[in-house]
């Protein structure tokens, strides 16, 4: 187990920039997860630190040792890819044990290990088989196993459950998860699924066209958003954006609609262009209110999404209870005040 | 139940003349052409050749039926032995030296470099040239007081080699014509291989701890394998059964010093018209090649990782 430091690291191919100056600070046995929309240089950065891209300026260290210009077999890492990238032509267990047996390490020391790991992952019926003779979970596994095995100083994931169905997937998750609690090796797990962000990570670190927009705690960018990008990023549905200014303690659109404000802040922010945020989690069914009229609805059988037309503005809404509501029908909503989030229209930063 | 069984058969029958047999003569006109080309270019030759080599048939004389006698005579004919010889020697170099050059040539042109493109065609441009033609031009280098090798081997203080007039270097000669001219054929399949090999597994390779030589070692060979063994079996029937070369620039000598098994039976059958007892060595060379294919298939198999089913 390391820490991890990256120091003003940047990326360019040729004249195109593609990571701009990146600072984290990854505390041992920390699980970190990149995440951001394609092309947002999450991959990069992530091999960069794996030592499979070459870096073009600032510093990567892992622990003590600064590993920017270091080859990637000398870094102390293991990565796990998207597409697994098992050899092969090797079984399970020659897999798992291909990066002991580089090392001279003696067969029965390999073997035990490989037992070990595969004992973690429930992988020990499947050690003769080869890649080909298993399923998209079975080679996560492997793929998983082959970095255990190895017991570095930090796992690199690279979007790992990309290939899997939606169902594996979180079973994956759950099992990835419980790997980490268990072995406690720091972890850095790219992912374009912020859902899978929120559910793995201690920490995120959200990227866009490579810059960073916000690092922190799941619950904390899911609270205090830093900007909109990380505020429609973070939460699914995406939170409901809607353009317009505070006026006489409210928050009015252009389209004549009216939306509710905290006390204190309506008060600071007379005449301002602002954006306002609400989650679709956060907004209420009532029988007064707000009015709108349903343009959609899906329900799940443990929620209701529906989207309203509410004085030409398109409103998500996600509703917990349940309710008849059909398309065309008139519904009343109320806001929370106090869930509220407020940006500027110019900068697009949270107030 | 004498009755129920009746029923049953009558059953049966209607149910069987109601299925199309696979052979009902409206299929006929399809089968028909391939099966008449087959018979005349495959299995008449073939059961002809059996039926010589358990004959007497010297042509122009009477032919005489005289059993497994041409077979007796095979085992005692120590020419025989020796062109058998001949050809295993001549065959195993013939795989092993453009196999090992093809490789090398493969792993090189696998490699970005300029003109990539225009120097792979031409290293495949031997491959492309008739036989005969590549013999004669060989036969001309090859020529101990005109020919250009000794010329060359002049430069590099090397006294004048006799090549395919000498008994002991006419095979190693021979093979360097085929090596010349089939390293481009194992270079483009070994090239293809090299194209198929997924690249992930380098990078987990590299993150595993693996140098150049440990990724050559245990991902690119054993996934070009396959490949490899598809090289081993085309080389391997090519040059068991290689003639024209062979024929064209030496006619098996010095002596006797080249002559396989290909050039035997035509110098047996074709100069001393003696058709049964060149069938009969015919039969032989015929199963030593299956024999050969059988082993070469079975090692292909075990080669073949890529097939590996899911259970």
């Amino acid at each position: 187990m390391a820490t991890v430091n990256i120091q003003n690291i940047q990326k360019h191919y040729g004249a195109v920039k593609v990571i701009h100056g990146i600072d984290i600070d990854i505390a041992d046995g920390e699980f970190v997860v990149l995440v951001g929309p394609s092309g947002c240089g999450k991959s990069t950065l992530l091999r960069m630190i794996a030592g499979l891209e070459e870096v073009s300026g600032g510093e990567i260290h892992i622990g003590s040792r600064e590993v920017s210009n270091m080859p990637a077999r000398d870094r102390d890492i293991a990565m796990v890819f998207q597409n697994y990238a098992l050899y092969p032509h090797m079984t399970v267990a020659d897999n798992m044990g291909f990066a002991l047996k580089l090392k001279k390490v003696p067969a029965a020391e390999i073997q035990a290990k490989v037992k070990r790991a595969a004992s973690i992952l429930g992988l020990e019926a499947l050690l003769d088989r080869y890649p080909k003779q298993l399923s998209g979970g079975q080679r996560q596994r492997v793929a998983m196993g082959r970095a255990i095995v190895r017991d570095p100083q930090v796992f690199l994931f690279d979007e790992p459950l990309s290939n899997l169905d939606a169902k594996l997937r979180v079973q994956m998750r759950g099992e990835i998860k419980t790997m980490h609690q268990r072995i406690g090796t720091t972890t850095i797990y790219v992912t374009h699924d912020q859902v899978e962000a929120m559910t793995m990570a201690d920490k995120i670190v959200v990227l866009h066209g490579g810059f960073i927009e916000q690092i922190g705690a799941p619950l904390e960018l899911y609270d205090r958003p830093a900007n909109i990008f990380v505020a429609g990023f973070i939460g699914s549905p995406a939170m409901n954006f809607i353009d317009g200014w505070v006026e006489e303690g409210v928050f009015r659109t252009t389209k004549g609609l009216i939306l509710p404000l905290p006390q204190a802040v309506a008060e600071k922010m007379g005449g301002r262009d602002l954006v306002y945020g609400i989650r679709p989690e956060h907004i209420r069914a009532s029988t007064q209110g707000i009015e709108g009229r349903v343009t959609l609805v899906e329900g799940t059988g443990s929620e209701i999404f529906t989207r309203l037309d509410a004085h030409g503005e398109d409103i998500a809404c996600l509703f917990r209870e349940r309710f008849d509501v059909r398309f065309g029908d008139t519904v009343f909503i109320e806001i929370d005040p106090s869930k509220v989030h407020l940006f500027d229209k110019q900068t697009g930063r949270r107030i | 139940m004498a009755s129920v069984s009746i029923e049953n058969s009558v059953a049966n029958a209607k149910q069987k003349r109601s299925k199309p047999s696979r052979l009902a003569p409206n299929y006929w006109p399809f089968v028909l052409p391939a099966l008449l080309v087959v018979s005349a270019v495959i299995v008449f030759p073939w059961v002809f050749t059996l039926w010589m080599s358990v004959n007497s048939w010297t042509l122009g004389q009477p032919r005489t039926f005289i059993g497994f006698a041409n077979y007796v005579r095979l085992a005692q004919d120590m020419r025989f032995w020796e062109s058998l010889w001949h050809t295993a020697t001549y065959t195993a170099l013939s795989v092993v030296l453009p196999l090992f050059f093809g490789t090398l040539a493969a792993l090189i042109f696998d490699a970005k470099f300029p003109f990539r493109g225009l120097l792979r065609g031409v290293f495949v441009m031997p491959m492309m040239a008739t036989p005969v033609a590549v013999a004669l031009v060989w036969t001309m280098m090859f020529h101990p007081q005109l020919g250009v090798l000794n010329y060359l081997l002049s430069f590099l203080g090397i006294g004048p080699q006799e090549w395919i007039y000498n008994q002991f270097t006419v095979i190693p000669s021979l093979v360097l014509v085929e090596t010349w001219q089939w390293t481009p054929l194992v270079m483009l399949i070994v090239l293809g291989g090299l194209a198929a090999v997924p690249r992930e597994p380098y990078e987990s390779a590299e993150i595993d701890g693996a140098n150049a030589w440990q990724k050559f070692r245990y991902l690119t060979m054993p996934m070009i394998a396959p490949f490899l063994m598809i090289a081993v079996i085309i080389r391997s029937i090519d040059a068991i059964k290689s003639f024209d070369i062979i024929y064209a620039m030496t006619q098996g000598g010095p002596g006797t010093a080249s002559e396989t098994i290909n050039i035997y039976l035509y110098n047996t059958a074709f100069a001393y018209y003696d058709i049964g007892y060149g069938s009969a060595m015919a039969v032989v060379f015929f199963f030593i090649i299956i024999a050969l294919s059988f082993v070469l298939l079975m090692v292909r198999q075990r080669a073949n990782w890529s097939d590996m089913e899911t259970k």
